[in-house]
């Protein structure tokens, strides 16, 4: 029994001795200046960028320069260079875990990328090079392949559409050369603790408040809904109704306020403005129902928020 | 005082390189200055939803812009400004030492224009005291905007010198100042519905310092955050026509402040312990006079615990559980003799998420996520308003196929269970259950195929279908039905041309049953069509030279109400009070309609690598149609009539037709 042991170990350890020499043959690395030779303007981009900066403890241009990433390049050049010929290349024949492993093992104790494990996208098999390119960025922050959101609706048309609408966040309004908001104003695509939504923060209304410090309170008349959920009546991407509201009011009031009196009732077309309706008209024209309760956030005067 | 701060924040962010520059050294950047000219065919509306985030001056200006990068072997810095005097000017500087520390500091302008020229019988708009007694003479009244200018300014510095530790401090400020709607009853409750002008004069203060210590296996940090915030107007005092108390109270000044640990270690099998621990305290300091004297000041503490553990022991499995707790605790002072309540909640998490490749390519994830909400009302003493508790279970599947270079296919499938644990009798009995507690089931599905050819031919398309039924609800929101396409595809024709469209297609139903004041049912079916799509094209029509770019935009909404009312609502003295009315002339066809028609086209001439010039056109026009805004009426039925109101136009006429023809220079360096 014990020889058997043996045999399989010496076979074992052969194997690993035979592997680990001719991984030693293929380790060979050619040095970045090789890659330069036929690779010029990635090369020259690489330099420009952070990555190409010494200044910066275990960049690239402190350890094997383009080999760092792209790993030992003496064979590629050997067989005459060819896209992926022995050398790695952030292509889709390389799996998601390792092109985010080749990125991870500089970045992974980074603040901007610690969450990463945690990240919705890295759940769905997205990687690292699908959003960010070391040599054709055209976001030097972050070194995003396009800018946001254009970068972000390629894959999220669902929510393109939605800030396309007539309300919205400024998040299409492209100034000149800044935007009002970004995705990444409100969410970390690396990830955060808030796992499938990425916010930047705890809770829906912690990230809302951030900008809308005046709606945080607290009220002495809390509107329950308001402290709970802002998203409750909010579409936050975009909406067809003013003050990106979900519904329009007041059916978004009544789908939930269904109480006797004017809450519980029918205001139609023939409550608008030139409608012959003589009675029920305020409550639907205007603002409707947000003509009389103005402090529907909530409100330091009155539980019915209209003071 | 704008321009103090721009150029102290100039000087302040070139001293670091005061002799950095000294050595080999990149500096390139731009400055550019463009023309507009802009007509405006709308009313004042219209003027306002042009310029809804931007500051387009009718009869045109002149917009500058500038960009400086200054790069060495150890130091950088960035200087980008632009709209210079315009309520959307931005400057930022963000610079650093290479791994040592990076700094900015920034000063950025945004409005919201909601309506200019808006009215009200008041005097004093803008200011905490309306003056004045209502009338129907609106042609008369005094006129204002409904606009609101945020100005933030601030600066971060984040210093790695020390790694592996590090601290990163940031500073913002925001005005925030202008007027915006809100309103109020005449009596309180019921009575004349009063559009009003809310003052907006906010300070926000936020100081933000986290400091840590990052080195494989670990992360380690610990964060404060402080928030002030300050309303200079206190309540908005309304004239005497208004009922106790005549004042409408404005947000009180509150201050937040969070402590949060955050901590990550890495365990054997390639695994990730992470956790995140905040505990947060609010509190709110009204000046209301008569809310003091009642004992009141506003308190909310909030503590959230994360737990989770990632691992991919292998290299086909990555897998994550994970625990999240979040309490929000209002320890408000109970007013006295005022009948309010105060809400705390609850939510605990729990989860596992699974991401498995598979053979030919394949790459199934899925998760499954439970979801405990306890809520309470503090002071209720109705047993109907006792807010339920509620279980949620969550699953999801997506299954993602790239076998082929080409092609990518992605199917996905999410289900949402929503069980609703009402505490007291009377509220589990009440046929009327609040769509954000009621039970719920919730089905999505998704199918996204994404083709790219040749590797600059790409094209995208997304399907989306959500339904959520409200099944124990029978008066309420009782059915949410969504659908959604998209589709988007860009070739990119060698070095001379570039073309790129999308399209959208987005479908929305609402349906709920309600019951009338008088006990009688009604039904609403609510549907919103929305389809949009885009076409553009960069052309090099003279290589290196010449380029033209056209983009067309259009998008489209349509909504309608479909009611179905009770017999027993109809007739003399029915709610529509409207004899003649039935059910099939009380719809609103009209809800949100609106079209937007948009296209621009731009040459660019580049005269020398560093000078180019461009000259172009757009055009923008938005049609808008609601049944609650057509026919706008300032002083509907007139005062002092209980069904009349006092309106003062915002989002009234938000239609119109622009014509922008704009052309500049460019200089780079």
């Amino acid at each position: 029994m014990l020889s058997r042991v043996l045999i399989l170990l010496s076979i074992f350890l052969g194997l690993v001795l035979i592997t680990q020499n001719s991984l030693r043959a293929d380790s060979e690395f050619a040095g970045s200046e090789v890659c330069k030779d036929c690779h010029e303007a990635y090369y020259n981009k690489l330099m420009k960028s952070v990555h190409g900066k010494k200044a910066v403890p275990g960049n690239p241009e402190n350890r094997e320069g383009c080999e760092s990433c792209h790993g030992p390049g003496a064979q590629h050049v050997e067989k005459g260079g060819g896209r992926g010929v022995a050398i790695f290349v952030f292509s889709r024949k390389e799996s998601f875990t390792a092109r985010d492993s080749k990125c991870l093992t500089c970045h992974e104790d980074m603040r901007g990328v610690v969450n990463w494990n945690l990240s919705m996208h890295k759940t769905a098999g997205i990687s690292c090079d699908m959003c960010h390119s070391i040599h054709m960025a055209k976001e030097q922050k972050d070194l995003l392949k396009e800018r946001e959101p254009t970068l972000c609706f390629s894959c999220h048309k669902n929510i393109r559409a939605q800030t396309n609408k007539q309300s919205h966040h400024p998040i299409n309004e492209a100034f000149v050369g800044r935007q009002a908001l970004k995705c990444s104003s409100c969410h970390n695509p690396m990830g955060t603790s808030n796992i499938k939504a990425m916010i930047r923060a705890d809770s829906v209304n912690d990230l809302c408040y951030k900008c809308h410090a005046e709606k945080r309170g607290p009220y002495a008349f809390e509107h329950p809904p308001v402290p709970e959920n802002c998203l409750h009546c909010h579409e936050i991407h975009g909406s067809n109704h003013s003050r990106l509201l979900t519904r329009k009011v007041p059916l978004l009031c009544q789908s939930c306020h269904n109480d006797g009196g004017h809450p519980g009732n029918p205001y139609t077309n023939l409550h608008s403005f030139p409608g012959p309706a003589t009675s029920g008209k305020n409550r639907f024209f205007g603002r409707s129902c947000l003509n009389c309760h103005g402090n529907i956030h909530g409100s330091s005067l009155s539980e019915f928020f209209v003071r | 005082m704008k321009i103090k701060i721009i150029v102290f924040a100039l000087i302040i962010g070139l001293v670091p390189f005061s002799s950095a520059f000294s050595q080999d050294k990149t500096i390139e950047g731009e400055v550019s200055l463009e023309a507009i000219l802009v007509d405006v065919d709308g009313k004042e509306g219209g003027k306002a939803k042009f310029t809804e985030y931007r500051d387009l001056r009718e009869d045109g200006g002149f917009y500058g812009r500038a960009r400086l990068n200054l790069d060495t072997d150890k130091y950088f810095l960035n200087f980008n400004a632009g709209d210079f005097g315009y309520d959307t000017q931005y400057y930022k500087i963000h610079g650093g030492m290479w791994g040592k520390f990076k700094f900015d500091l920034f000063y950025n302008e945004v409005p919201h224009n909601i309506a200019f020229d808006a009215r009200t019988p008041f005097m004093g708009a803008g200011s905490d005291t309306l003056t004045g007694t209502p009338n129907t003479n609106f042609p008369a009244w005094n006129t204002f905007d409904y606009s609101v200018e945020r100005r933030q300014y601030g600066g971060g510095l984040k210093i790695d010198i020390i790694k592996p530790f590090f601290v990163d401090v940031s500073f913002h400020r925001e005005e925030r100042e202008g007027i915006k709607p809100t309103g109020a009853a005449q009596t309180s409750p019921g009575g004349v519905a009063f559009e009003l002008p809310e003052p907006v004069d906010y300070v926000t203060n936020n100081l933000k310092v986290e400091a840590g210590y990052a080195k494989k296996p670990f992360f380690l940090s610990l964060g404060y955050i402080r928030s002030d915030f300050n309303n200079s107007n206190t309540s908005l005092n309304l004239p005497a026509n208004f009922n106790a108390p005549n004042a409408l109270s404005l947000p009180p000044d509150n201050t937040y402040q969070k402590g949060a640990f955050k901590g990550a270690v890495r365990l054997p099998f390639n695994s990730r312990f992470s956790t995140n621990i905040g505990f947060s305290k609010g509190e709110s300091d009204t000046s209301i006079v008569s809310l003091i004297s009642s004992g009141y000041r506003g308190k909310v503490d909030t503590q959230n615990y994360d737990i989770s553990l990632t691992s991919n022991p292998v290299r086909f499995l990555d897998a994550k559980a994970y625990y999240k707790f979040y309490k929000r605790n209002n320890k408000s002072d109970d007013p006295l003799g005022v009948a309010n309540a105060f809400l705390d909640y609850r939510i605990g998490t729990v989860g596992g998420d699974l991401g498995l490749k598979l053979p030919l390519n394949f790459y199934l994830s899925g998760g499954y996520k439970y979801i405990k909400t306890k809520r309470h009302k503090k002071g209720e003493t109705d047993p109907v308003e006792i807010l339920p508790f509620n279980t949620d279970n969550m699953y999801f599947g997506n299954l993602k196929w790239s076998g082929l270079e080409f092609l990518d296919v992605r199917v996905g499938y999410e289900k949402f269970d929503r069980d609703a644990n009402y505490q007291t009798f009377e509220s589990e009995a009440n046929p009327a259950k609040r769509y954000y507690y009621a039970a719920q089931n919730k089905d999505t599905y998704k199918a996204i195929v994404d083709i790219f050819p040749l590797e600059n031919l790409n094209f995208g398309l997304e399907y989306r279908y959500k339904q959520i039924d409200y099944s124990d609800t029978t008066f309420g929101l009782g059915k949410d039905k969504r659908q959604e396409i998209g589709t988007s595809a860009d070739y990119i024709i060698g070095k001379i041309a570039k073309v790129y469209g999308y399209g959208d297609f987005g479908w929305i139903r609402f349906n709920q049953l309600q019951s009338s004041g008088a006990g009688l049912p009604w039904e609403a079916d609510q549907r919103e069509r929305s389809w949009g799509y885009g076409v553009g094209t960069e052309v090099y029509v003279i290589p290196k030279k010449l380029m033209l770019i056209f983009q067309h935009d259009y998008l489209k909404s349509n909504g309608y109400v479909d009611y179905t009312l009770n017999a027993g609502l109809f007739g003399a003295g029915g709610l529509p009070a409207f004899p003649a009315a039935n059910n099939e002339n009380i719809d609103i066809p009209r809800w949100d309609d609106y079209t937007l028609y948009c296209f621009k086209i731009k040459a660019v001439y580049n005269f020398t690598e560093s000078l180019a010039a461009s000259i172009g056109y757009a055009y923008e026009r938005f049609r808008y149609s609601d049944a609650q805004l057509d026919g706008y009426n300032f002083a509907p039925l007139g005062p002092p009539n209980s069904n009349a109101a006092s309106l003062t136009g915002a989002y009234k006429d938000q239609s119109y037709n622009a014509n922008l023809v704009f052309g500049g220079v460019t200089y780079r360096f």
